[in-house]
């Protein structure tokens, strides 16, 4: 009886999660073994088996949209989640009025949508004219192979902080305030504080923080599309741009499937080691 | 009771079956095409009156107009296209044609509109949308190449006339780079910005991209027009940071050339409209010259491209032949001012060279402009860019090549042979 309230209860939840996501992850890895250029029906796709999987490897292009995408959510990790600890932290502690105000002006760069904000972006990275070019003396930023993969980083952290910052402040709200005065009253200053603290009682909240952002960065896709086109020089050509670019203007869809299939198996692997890393630590 | 139930339930059928029956009448159904353009909104509400026009005549018949941007084109066509409820009619540019073609998708033509074509229509287009034997869709819009050059800075620099050749263009780069100028500007981040322009110069000066379906970029002549980038760059007469394109086509590389702050740059017909609008009293600044000859060929010979119509061959008979015939209607020589096609009209409209005599006839008076008389004389000319299956990702590795020799990061000759190396198993992937 209880079993089958259980089935009863979780059934609606499973079909969706059945239908939403098992479905297409299957979908994507059977189109994968397959050529197929989406003109015609699923059914007329010629097989392929594990073809396009080989192919994968021994590519220039896909090795460089990996190590591209690995660098990039590497460089938006290392600045992301110290900066929006540090920004939370700001924004928490002091007893300052406006706090309210910042906390919304930090967050609504979340809220606007890409697209919009990337031509803007676009605007003040503008080789010699724009904004930014003359406040840094000239610097190349979306135009050079050497900068544009950072300037898409500094947009990307531009636009997430505001957001992580939230979640940093709802961490801390969630550490009593009797721990820091016992540690004042132990003599402990600002920075002992942090470290013995601050910092471990909100490493849920980090965690969570390092995950969504590493998943949040390794899916860029709109400022790439939208700015870069993935130059120059393929300098800027992440994963998720590639699998686009590989389906839908090469018209190799079977190709552009095993790119997203690897990607979600690297995102899993990712996302266990990086939990297991945290568990053992724990 | 058993009476009145059956009673009720064959008057519930008889209501029903009036319904459906539309009152009796023995009107035909109404046929809906619908037309995929990337067209703007000007030439779109263009587009819709020919439409109207088209549907006055033809009574039964809608047509519906639907625009998406230039960048989702290719991607509404891959995910609706393959349905039989797809667009019926899409303007695509000619490199797509061999997968539409191989795939189904573009529908041979009637015989009467294939007559149609051949009559009124260059050969050498009616032979680029011929595939399998049939012609596959009208060509509408021509595009080629030309050298457009700022005619102020070449008065400032002491330049008394456009480079001809190789030498003069590279001699007139270096005296209008200075002050935050480039002589030369090449475009980057945009395949058919980056690779156009370089391959124009290529074929003027006698060599190719590829020879059937075997690549040619080891070939002395196209190496030396990439030797030829390198050297510009080398000079500082071409900054690699000024070139780059976004999605919109637009970008940096416009940018540069419509503030005076780029000499000289390749490029197509087309963006006439974008230059207007960008500079305003100083686009009469604007000059256009042939594509300077390298020291191998003997004439400018730019590269061109056409955009055509085709019908969606999945769609059904009735929505085929009802599209073929909006197509001959927009297409003919009734629908538009002045004995032009109403498609001829849409196109001058946006600066853009229409490929019917009749048209290029009918609209002499704006085809005379200064900007586009050039292009329109440098069109026989023209080396049409080759339609492939691959034709794209060919395109894109050529593309990722050039920019590496633009940004230092390859040399012209270890590019040239590493392109060379990969084209045919990008071309083998997509069935050529």
């Amino acid at each position: 009886m209880r079993r089958s309230a259980a089935v009863a209860f979780l059934s609606p939840a499973m079909l969706v999660i059945g239908l939403f996501t098992v479905v297409p992850i299957a979908l994507t890895f059977w189109i994968s073994l397959h050529e197929w250029s989406m003109y015609t029906p699923l059914g007329d796709m010629a097989w392929r088996g594990f073809g396009n999987y080989a192919d994968l490897a021994a590519d220039d292009g896909f090795s460089t949209a990996l190590g591209n995408t690995a660098l990039y959510v590497a460089l938006v990790v290392v600045v992301t989640l110290p900066l929006s600890v540090a920004l939370g932290m700001l924004l928490y502690f002091p007893k300052a009025a406006g706090k309210g105000v910042a906390r919304a002006v930090l967050f609504s760069t979340y809220v606007v949508p890409t697209v919009a904000i990337a031509i803007v972006w676009g605007g003040l990275y503008a080789p010699s004219y724009g904004p930014l070019s003359v406040l840094f003396g000239g610097a190349t930023w979306l135009s050079a192979p050497g900068t544009a993969l950072v300037s898409l980083v500094i947009f990307h952290v531009w636009q997430m902080t505001g957001y992580y910052t939230v979640l940093v402040i709802a961490g801390l709200t969630q550490i009593p305030g009797d721990l820091y005065e016992a540690a004042r009253i132990d003599g402990a200053g600002f920075w002992r504080q942090t470290a013995h603290v601050t910092l471990p009682l909100l490493r849920r909240t980090t965690v969570f923080i390092g995950l969504v952002s590493i998943i949040n960065a390794i899916q860029v896709f709109d400022p790439v599309y939208i700015l870069t086109q993935g130059g120059p020089a393929e300098s800027t050509a992440v994963l998720s741009f590639a699998i686009q670019r590989s389906a839908f203007q090469h018209g190799l869809a079977g190709q552009a499937s095993a790119m997203a299939f690897t990607l979600l198996v690297l995102l899993v692997a990712l996302g266990g080691v990086f939990l297991a890393a945290v568990r053992r630590r724990s | 009771m058993k009476t009145t139930q059956v009673l009720a339930l064959g008057a519930a059928v008889m209501v029903v079956a009036a319904g459906c029956g539309g009152g009796g009448t023995d009107r035909p159904a109404a046929t809906k095409i619908s037309f995929l353009t990337h067209w703007g909104p000007d030439q779109v509400k263009a587009l819709e009156a020919a439409a109207t026009a088209f549907e006055k005549q033809n009574p039964g018949t809608t047509v519906d107009i639907r625009a998406v941007p230039f960048g989702n084109l290719l991607t509404t066509l891959r995910t609706q296209g393959a349905s039989p409820n797809g667009p019926t009619i899409a303007g695509i540019y000619d490199l797509w044609l061999p997968e539409l073609v191989r795939d189904g998708l573009a529908a041979s033509m009637p015989a009467d509109a294939a007559a149609e074509l051949a009559a009124s229509w260059p050969k050498n287009l009616v032979e680029g949308v011929t595939k399998q034997g049939a012609p596959r869709g009208y060509p509408n819009e021509v595009d080629l190449y030309a050298l457009n050059y700022n005619k102020k800075l070449f008065q400032q620099a002491g330049i008394a006339q456009p480079p001809r050749t190789w030498a003069e263009l590279e001699d007139a780069a270096a005296k209008l780079t200075g002050n935050g100028t480039q002589g030369f500007g090449v475009i980057t981040s945009w395949p058919a910005g980056a690779v156009h322009p370089w391959l124009s110069l290529v074929t003027s000066n006698g060599g190719a991209l590829i020879d059937g379906t075997t690549p040619k970029l080891d070939d002395p002549r196209t190496v030396a027009a990439t030797q030829l980038y390198a050297r510009l760059i080398a000079k500082g007469s071409t900054k690699p940071e000024m070139s780059n394109a976004n999605a919109n086509t637009t970008g940096p590389y416009l940018d540069n050339f419509v503030n005076g702050r780029t000499g000289m740059i390749i490029m197509a017909n087309w963006w006439q409209s974008a230059l207007k609008d960008a500079m305003g009293d100083r686009y009469q600044d604007v000059g256009v010259a042939p594509v300077p000859v390298g020291p191998d060929g003997t004439k400018s010979a730019p590269v061109s491209y056409s955009w055509l119509t085709v019908v969606n061959g999945k769609a059904d008979q009735a929505r085929q032949q009802a599209a073929w015939k909006f197509l001959t209607y927009l297409n003919g020589g009734s629908s538009g001012r002045n004995g032009s096609s109403a498609m001829g009209d849409i196109l001058t409209s946006m600066g853009i060279l229409p490929s019917r005599t009749g048209d290029l006839e009918a609209h002499k008076a704006e085809l005379s402009d200064p900007f586009l008389s050039v292009y329109v004389r440098e069109l026989p000319n023209a080396v049409p860019f080759p339609s492939v299956p691959g034709g794209e990702a060919m395109s894109q590795t050529v593309q990722k090549h050039l920019e590496n020799v633009i940004f230092g990061k390859e040399t012209p000759e270890a590019a040239m042979s590493a392109a060379q190396k990969e084209i045919p198993g990008v071309l083998q992937k997509a069935g050529t």
